[in-house]
């Protein structure tokens, strides 16, 4: 069964003088364990997709579906309690709560779905040291390079162990050097753990390391590639 | 955590904070504190109301207030008085006789009320006698001396040592005149009351008009404590069933009247003060989550529900408004605590305050039941400011907010 199952989806936006047709009738499948990248031209709807399919806005028609359950069609107060507990997210700027330590930030979620605090604690240790940021545990997010920032957002959209993790751009205010840590640690994660990643990206080095790229073009899939990579070739 | 989040937050733009806490702070000092001074004078007032024209109860005759009827009196005064002054409540009681008269000089007179006391026990229940501006208050035993109120003797335009004539009746219904020689004149904060009541000695106004040696018009009572009152009333009015038992509020209404509307009026006064502050809260607020537009989006957006992102926010409204009124009650409380005791001296502007019957040294005081209600107002307004930009936080589509440029 496919994780997340996107139908004929499409995304009108009317705010605007004339309609944006965003999305023009998208059909995806994705599978367990997936590391895919969303690429395109700017203004193609990796966006608009991603928000789709993370239930944070509506389609104009179509359906999203994450392991049976109807994501379109639910109540907004369901959808909140939907995406805690089944979607992680990791954002262009980071967002990480300013007034919390590194710690709090992704206790801060787990919080939410009310676990208790051994798990927590545990959690967080065993997260920040996957992410290599054991001595930053009580230190603010402005204290850290934004490298270092992007890791504990992963580290908070893993914590709530979601079914897949969504990705807008995360690596679109890193340099190269951030970037390839921060890829890297994202590829052993999903060959590991086979947490299921799907983000967008401009960047070419970072579809190169995607097992998956998925290309869009007016709201269209225009090429949708798996690509066999070997462990080498993604170190190299 | 989302106390934590809620408290660090405030903290976040100090200066921003800082503006918005110390108006509040200067706010509610300023309002508390004209409170308490406001409080401090009707207590001022109601303590001289007490102390010099009424006492805490005052016993009589029933119906003898209607017109001093001198034939309406309580006949065994003494024994009263003994008995009162046997209650534990009791600080003092004295016996006195009251009638109306004409005072006259070669030049004018008016009606006014002589009160026969015996000096040295009325001394107890009223301070009249340290209200002396002018000559003495019955320092020594010559017969036919007399204390008036200055306002008396401005308008019968005499001096200390002065005669003037009083024109009475006797208990029998005749008319007769007796000569007294001004001793003492007092002044108190009442001008009416200065220009009513004369002061002799009680032998000398019983063998004036025949008045039944051991009786008295009214018995008046000091207690020791002011709540005290209704209880010993009571008291009273079971052990004294054929006389009218008086408290001071049935006394003198409109002390009650100013007493009780006065801390109404300082809840409402704060209340405005509040209300004006509240307007810059909601203000601060607004900008706090403008600028945190897209924090508030990613919160949503990972699955934060929009009653605890909402309740965040009024959170953060009460901590910030709270902060602010805890320093702004504190400080009020010291420095009400500070000229409660020492008193603000108005000598400099009182000739005004003087005349509207108000003493020249204020203490402010305020009950604990006032910070106890201004509290809970605090409280209230805050949440109700906090609703506008909480309600305009979880109105961000997270979609959008998340951008954030
Ligand atoms: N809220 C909105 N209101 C109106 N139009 C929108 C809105 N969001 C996106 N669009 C439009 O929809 C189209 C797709 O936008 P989207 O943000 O999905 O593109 P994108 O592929 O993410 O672009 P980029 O690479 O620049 O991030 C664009 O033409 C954009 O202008
Ligand atoms: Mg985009």
């Amino acid at each position: 069964m496919p994780v997340i199952e996107v139908k004929q989806l499409k995304k009108t936006y009317n705010e605007t003088m004339v309609p944006v047709h965003a999305l023009n009738g998208v059909d995806l499948t994705f599978e367990k364990g997936e590391f895919t990248a969303i690429v395109g031209p700017s203004g193609c709807g990796k966006t608009t997709l991603l928000n789709m399919m993370g239930g944070l806005d509506r389609p104009t028609s179509g359906i999203v579906t994450i392991e049976n359950d109807d994501i379109t069609n639910m109540k907004a107060g369901e959808l909140v309690d939907f995406r805690l507990n089944n979607i992680g997210f990791i954002f262009q700027s980071y967002n990480l709560i300013p007034v919390l330590t590194v710690k709090e930030n992704i206790e801060f979620i787990m919080e939410l779905q009310h676990r208790n605090r051994k798990e927590m604690e545990d959690r967080v240790r065993y997260l920040l040291e996957v992410m290599g940021l054991s001595d930053k545990i009580n230190v603010r997010p402005r204290y850290l390079s934004g490298g270092q920032q992007q890791r504990v957002a992963v580290a908070r959209a893993l914590a709530s162990k979601p079914k897949f993790i969504l990705a807008d751009e995360p690596t679109a205010n890193l340099d190269s050097k951030s970037t390839d840590i921060l890829l890297d640690l994202m590829a052993e994660l999903n060959q590991k753990e086979n947490v299921t990643f799907v983000f967008s990206t401009h960047d070419q080095r970072v579809m190169d390391k995607a097992r998956r790229i998925i290309t869009l073009e007016d709201g269209k899939v225009i090429s949708d590639i798996k690509q066999v990579k070997s462990n080498e070739a993604r170190h190299s | 955590m989302l106390v934590q989040i809620a408290w660090r937050n405030i903290w976040r733009n100090k200066i921003r904070s800082l503006v918005i806490i110390i108006a509040v702070i200067l706010g509610l000092w300023g309002g508390i504190f004209s409170d308490a001074f406001m409080q401090g004078m009707a207590e001022q007032q109601v303590y001289s109301s007490i102390h010099t024209e009424t006492g805490h109860l005052q016993l009589n005759a029933p119906g003898f207030l209607l017109n001093h009827d001198m034939q309406l009196r309580i006949g065994d005064a003494d024994s009263v008085v003994e008995q009162i002054n046997r209650l534990p409540e009791t600080e003092a009681a004295a016996a006195t006789i009251q009638i109306t008269a004409m005072a006259s000089t070669a030049s004018s007179s008016t009606g006014i009320i002589v009160n026969g006391i015996a000096p040295d026990t009325y001394a107890k229940v009223s301070d009249i006698s340290k209200l002396m501006v002018n000559g003495d208050y019955f320092k020594n035993d010559r017969k036919n001396m007399v204390v008036v109120g200055q306002q008396l003797a401005d308008k019968l335009r005499v001096k200390l040592h002065s005669r003037i004539v009083l024109t009475l009746q006797t208990v029998t219904g005749d008319i007769i005149y007796g000569a007294f020689k001004i001793e003492g004149i007092y002044r108190t904060h009442n001008s009416e009351f200065d220009k009513q009541m004369i002061y002799v000695q009680k032998d000398d106004l019983q063998s004036l008009v025949g008045f039944p040696s051991g009786a008295a018009s009214l018995v008046r009572v000091l207690l020791q404590k002011d709540d005290d009152t209704k209880e010993v009333a009571e008291k009273l009015r079971s052990q004294f069933p054929a006389e009218q038992v008086q408290t001071w509020i049935e006394l003198s209404p409109m002390q009650q009247v100013l007493s009780g509307t006065m801390t109404q009026m300082t809840i409402i006064f704060v209340g405005i003060i509040l209300i004006a502050l509240a307007f810059g809260i909601v203000n601060t607020m607004l900008m706090a989550v403008m600028d945190r537009t897209r924090e508030i989006g990613m919160l949503l957006s990972i699955g934060m529900r929009p009653s605890k992102v909402f309740g965040m926010i009024v959170l953060e409204t009460v901590f910030l408004s709270l902060t602010g009124a805890v320093v702004g009650i504190l400080i009020s409380i010291g420095t009400i605590y500070w000229f409660g005791k020492s008193g603000i001296n108005l000598s400099m502007i009182a000739q005004g305050a003087n005349a509207m019957g108000y003493n020249s040294v204020v203490y402010p005081t305020l009950g604990a039941g006032f910070y106890f209600q201004l509290a809970i107002m605090v409280v209230v307004v805050a949440i109700i400011a906090g609703l506008i930009p909480a309600r305009r936080a979880i109105r961000l589509k997270p979609a959008e907010a998340v951008r954030g440029d």
